[in-house]
């Protein structure tokens, strides 16, 4: 054991050994090792999930988004898919009845009826 | 996990004093190494990465407990009655020393046991404690001092 008061830059074995001594467990190493292990292996088996239980929990939420994603797709292809007139000239093409041909080529003010027609008339 | 256990288990007695939460204490070190072990440089030296989880461990748990402090040693037991056998005296020693040691800051007494007992460098324990190296250096030297001194005396009784 040194008694000089600088620093030390070696460790002092006799303090050390002395110490040690007095921190060390009474109880067994390989008891505490094994002890820790078995804490350990609980604690992995507390984390792991079964799969199947992982898939279960995925069922109810993936059964509904499945079935928004076909509403969805349905009306989207609804709206693609409806027919569209080929050009400007069919779109304002006379459609029979008094509707909006005749709205267009009157000479005199329209009826009210005739607008509301013309309005609601189908292309 | 042998090869460190017993250290483990003197560092956290050192910050704690108590054996019972100082086993606790490096078990809790050991669990949350053993989880965080992906993290692990393994680059560098895996001693000091393991005591500095487990002196925080050791920290964390004074913390949350009131830790009972090491009883002062009996006064009854320094000098005087029959000469103790050579066991009696390893024990006195050692309860003197667990005495000191609670006397000390808590990072002034793990300073010197992980200086001393367990042989890491200043460097390493500053890694370990997260104080500057020059602040370990000063730690070691005043935690000597006080443990010399009564290692000191102590020989001069039982001679």
């Amino acid at each position: 054991m040194k008694d000089s008061p600088s620093f030390d830059h070696r460790p002092d074995p006799e303090l050390g050994v002395a110490l040690r001594a007095a921190l060390e467990s009474s109880g067994d190493q390989s008891a505490f090792v094994a002890r820790v292990m078995a804490q350990y292996q609980s604690a992995l088996e507390r984390e792991t999930i079964p799969t199947l239980d992982v898939l279960a929990s995925w069922f109810r939420p993936g059964i509904a988004a499945a079935a928004a994603a076909l509403f969805v797709g349905f009306l989207f292809g609804r709206a693609v898919l409806a027919p569209a007139p080929a050009s400007i000239d069919a779109a304002m093409a006379p459609s029979e009845g008094p509707g909006l041909a005749a709205l267009v080529t009157a000479q005199d003010p329209p009826d009210a009826s005739v607008v509301f027609t013309s309005l609601v008339e189908p292309q | 996990m042998e090869r460190y256990a017993g250290q483990a288990r003197r560092v956290a007695r050192a910050v704690l004093g108590d054996p019972d939460d100082a086993d606790d204490a490096a078990q809790d070190g050991f669990l949350s190494a053993l989880v965080k072990l992906g993290q692990y440089d393994a680059r560098r030296p895996f001693g000091p990465w393991l005591m500095r989880i487990v002196a925080n461990a050791a920290t964390d748990r004074r913390r949350r407990r009131n830790v009972r402090r090491v009883e002062p040693l009996d006064p009854s037991l320094v000098g005087g009655g029959p000469r103790p056998d050579a066991a009696a005296i390893r024990n006195e020693l050692g309860d003197r020393l667990r005495s000191a040691l609670a006397e000390l800051p808590e990072r002034r007494r793990t300073a010197v046991v992980l200086f001393d007992v367990e042989g890491y460098s200043h460097a390493e324990i500053a890694g370990i404690l997260g104080i500057p190296e020059g602040t370990v250096r000063s730690e070691v030297f005043h935690g000597r001092r006080r443990l010399r001194t009564l290692l000191a005396d102590w020989k001069e009784q039982t001679r």
